[in-house]
């Protein structure tokens, strides 16, 4: 799901970095806003980490397996800092191992830190609708997860198909892209799942990861439901 | 996990030598160029000039051969798919196959386009030590709290790379299949997933009071850059008009 380098113009690179930027220093601006803005920073980095080698575990999809995205479930779990840490990890996958490039950092950073935004936002809608109860959580943190990939996959089939070079053959090169794109779909459900899965443990053993992020009140809401 | 970014840091050689800053804004600007290139007749500029500065690095080209390895494959499939699929002018024609030959420029600007940056980047993270190219990307603007995060998952990702083969072969000792799709397979990642997020959130919050107690958050000094001289200026110069006349003639040919 990284776009290479080599692959986009040099515009649409251009505009990918500009759209991270604005996205990343909004992300800082909400940031800076917290009583203690470096009080995160460690554990924003470590669990990071975490995703960003969580993203090599492979699910067996048979006669293929699939490796995980996770950026539906990083928006959930660290809401604002998403997208420095969707940056972070994107630019150490481009200089440690050459998976997407420098070049397309700005397009990839948005593929995946533009949907983690939404899933975070969507993710806290429970609060204000007062989904907070163990099925409800569940229910929308699919939705939370599969959105994250699931938009990722549109954007990246977007970026694709808008730039695809005049001289080529457009027909095929969409009609390869398509398929690559509903070839997506059954990962987006396992993303979901997975998601679901993932926050029901967390809201088990160690609910903080979830409520730390969480709009003012929205602790005292849960406690209030115990 | 091999954690290869200082590998070869401390080579000697006058790209090593170049100040940071200067080797920062220089080598980027010719990744930008190479990016810019939209017609096969720059190619061989491209290639000549890159190829220029990995020499004057004195990188091993096994160093090349073996970062190219992934991107390599994705190069494979684009040479392997797009002359044939791509184009309406017949090159060669093999029985009910033909290979056009705008198909065969596309590949080519794609595969060498792509080549040239990636060396271009290996040159730009391969010849400083890490830790001053975190420091350097600081001094050129990039916001404290994106470095602070940068530091702190270079620190930690061999340790959680090596968490998560511990767990996974303890979940193989236990008998987990890893190669089907049954019941448990998604709970169990999502339990290992989980656990290796509570894992390291608390590491986290420890890393956190230790730091606080060394002063970390508190208003700090700026660091002092290290003089740029004269040559580094004049490497810059140079390096900055061949990226503009790459630039100017892909505009140009365009």
């Amino acid at each position: 799901m990284h776009i290479p380098d080599g692959i986009l113009p040099l515009a649409v690179c251009g505009a990918g970095y500009a759209t991270t930027a604005t996205l990343t220093w909004y992300s800082l601006r909400q940031i800076q806003r917290r009583p203690d803005p470096h009080a995160m920073v460690p554990r924003a980095a470590l669990l990071t980490a975490v995703f960003f080698v969580a993203s090599w575990i492979h699910i067996p999809l048979p006669p293929i397996s699939v490796h995980l995205i996770l950026n539906g479930l990083l928006g959930v779990i660290l809401g604002w800092y998403a997208m420095p840490a969707i940056l972070v990890g994107l630019f150490f996958q481009a200089v440690m191992f050459q998976h997407g490039g420098i070049t397309t950092l700005g397009v990839n950073a948005t593929l995946m830190g533009l949907p983690a935004l939404l899933a975070y936002g969507l993710f806290q809608l429970r609060f204000v609708l007062h989904l907070t109860g163990r099925f409800a959580t569940g229910a929308v943190a699919f939705v939370a997860g599969a959105l994250g990939l699931g938009l990722a996959v549109l954007l990246f089939y977007g970026v694709l198909v808008a730039t695809i070079p005049a001289n080529l053959d457009v027909a095929t090169e969409q009609a390869a892209l398509t398929l690559i794109a509903l070839a997506h779909i059954p990962v987006v459900i396992i993303e979901g799942i997975l998601t679901t899965l993932v926050v029901l443990f967390l809201l088990r053993v160690k609910p903080e990861l979830l409520t730390d992020n969480a709009p003012v009140g929205a602790t005292a809401l849960l406690s209030e439901q115990g | 996990m091999e954690l290869w970014l200082d590998q070869y840091a401390t080579v000697q050689s006058p790209v090593h030598r170049w100040e940071a800053r200067c080797r920062f804004v220089g080598v980027l600007s010719l990744i930008i160029a190479c990016a810019a290139i939209n017609h096969i007749a720059l190619l061989p500029f491209a290639v000549l000039i890159v190829g220029g500065y990995y020499l004057a690095a004195r990188l091993p080209l096994s160093f090349l051969f073996t970062r190219l390895r992934y991107p390599g494959m994705f190069l494979l499939v684009v040479v392997a798919v797009v002359p044939f699929a791509t184009g309406t002018t017949v090159f060669v024609q093999a029985g009910p196959l033909s290979i056009y030959q705008e198909g065969l420029a596309q590949a080519a600007l794609i595969a060498t386009r792509s080549g040239c940056i990636l060396t271009l980047s290996l040159v730009l993270f391969g010849t400083a030590p890490f830790l001053i190219t975190v420091r350097t990307m600081r001094a050129l603007g990039v916001p404290a709290l994106l470095v602070d995060m940068m530091l702190f998952f270079y620190r930690y990702l061999a340790d959680t790379a090596a968490l998560l083969t511990r767990r996974q072969h303890a979940l193989r000792l236990r008998g987990m299949q890893t190669r089907r799709l049954d019941g448990r397979t998604l709970p169990t990642v999502a339990a290992l997933t989980g656990s290796m997020l509570v894992q390291s959130f608390e590491r986290s919050e420890r890393v956190y009071h230790a730091m606080r107690v060394r002063g970390y958050g508190q208003a700090v000094a700026p660091p002092t850059n290290p003089p740029i001289h004269p040559a580094d200026w004049l490497g810059l110069a140079a390096t900055l008009l061949l990226a503009a006349l790459l630039v100017c003639a892909a505009l140009m040919l365009g």
